[in-house]
């Protein structure tokens, strides 16, 4: 039956998970935070526009692609958002960022689940670039 | 490079990720203790136990499967994390449950993000879903998984459980 003590056990788990939670997503997060100071993430997606047209979309959308993958969904929205991309580009990018978005805090909580983290990562980036490219030749 | 600007955008958005976790985290696990005690937990688990059987994973795996998918993949993980704790899921479960959620999760919010900058719902959600499914079948059925768990295993060190898995 329910008691005080069904609601402590609760508690105390809901506690405990935030907490082992804290532990891997804040320094990922501050590490990531410190990498969008700087210009490297300009950098790479500079680097990674000459490959966009693989998947059918503009150079200039690497930007969102590169800060969906290291910071999170809604920096890319916020690129997007600058881009006026056309509804089938936009489905195509939003597919591959539904793919694999903030690839290091997700990796590392998948990996507190029991799987490299690494091999999380990468696969799933693996998996966005042959969704688009798939979608690129279907839509 | 702006460090005091730096300090501030990394404590706030730190803090504000902890706490929204913990917004969830907490009350879902206060909600899922009730849920035990009232047998509610084994009730549903049962229900969805026919569609677990497709990945020949446990009825246990329906939870994690289920908040995953909804609230997203750290709600999943937590609830996977107190599963692992209790020996409910074996090293095969977790992997199954944890591709399935990698490529799937979150759909709610995540589908309704992108469809509101103009994305096709339909596309991005069904195609997610079945990619999702086909991986984890796959996987599901190929025997040499379990060796896999070397090569792929994570830090968290999964407790052998021989009594509550069939056969």
């Amino acid at each position: 039956m329910v008691s005080v003590n069904t609601l402590k056990r609760g508690l105390h788990k809901g506690i405990a998970t935030t907490w082992l939670l804290t532990k891997v997503v804040v320094p990922i997060y501050v590490a990531i935070t410190f990498l969008s100071f700087t210009p490297v993430l300009n950098k790479i997606a500079e680097d990674c526009a000459p490959f966009m047209k693989y998947v059918g979309l503009p150079g200039e959308a690497s930007l969102a692609i590169v800060l969906g993958n290291v910071v999170n969904l809604y920096a890319a929205l916020g690129v997007m958002a600058s881009l006026h991309l056309n509804p089938r580009e936009t489905t195509i990018i939003a597919m591959m960022l539904l793919l694999s978005h903030t690839i290091f805090v997700e990796s590392a909580v998948a990996g507190k689940c029991g799987i490299n983290p690494w091999i999380v990562g990468i696969s799933r980036f693996i998996f966005a670039v042959i969704a688009g490219v798939l979608l690129n030749i279907l839509l | 490079m702006d460090w005091s600007e730096f300090a501030r955008a990394a404590a706030a958005g730190s803090l504000q990720s902890v706490w929204q976790m913990a917004l969830i985290i907490i009350p879902l696990m206060v909600i899922l203790e009730i849920a035990r005690d009232l047998k509610i937990l084994n009730r549903i688990a049962g229900w969805m136990a026919p569609g677990m059987k497709i990945f020949r994973l446990p009825k246990e795996g329906a939870f994690p499967l289920l908040i995953g998918l909804t609230f997203g993949l750290a709600y999943g993980a937590g609830v996977i994390i107190e599963s692992v704790k209790n020996g409910q899921l074996s090293w095969r479960d977790l992997f199954l449950i944890n591709v399935f959620l990698i490529l799937c999760h979150s759909v709610v919010e995540d589908t309704a993000l992108f469809i509101a900058v103009g994305a096709d719902g339909a596309v991005i959600l069904i195609s997610r879903i079945a990619l999702a499914l086909v991986v984890t079948f796959l996987l599901s059925r190929w025997s040499g998984l379990t060796r896999l768990e070397k090569l792929l295993g994570g830090k968290m060190i999964v407790p052998r459980c021989t009594h509550c898995r069939k056969g």
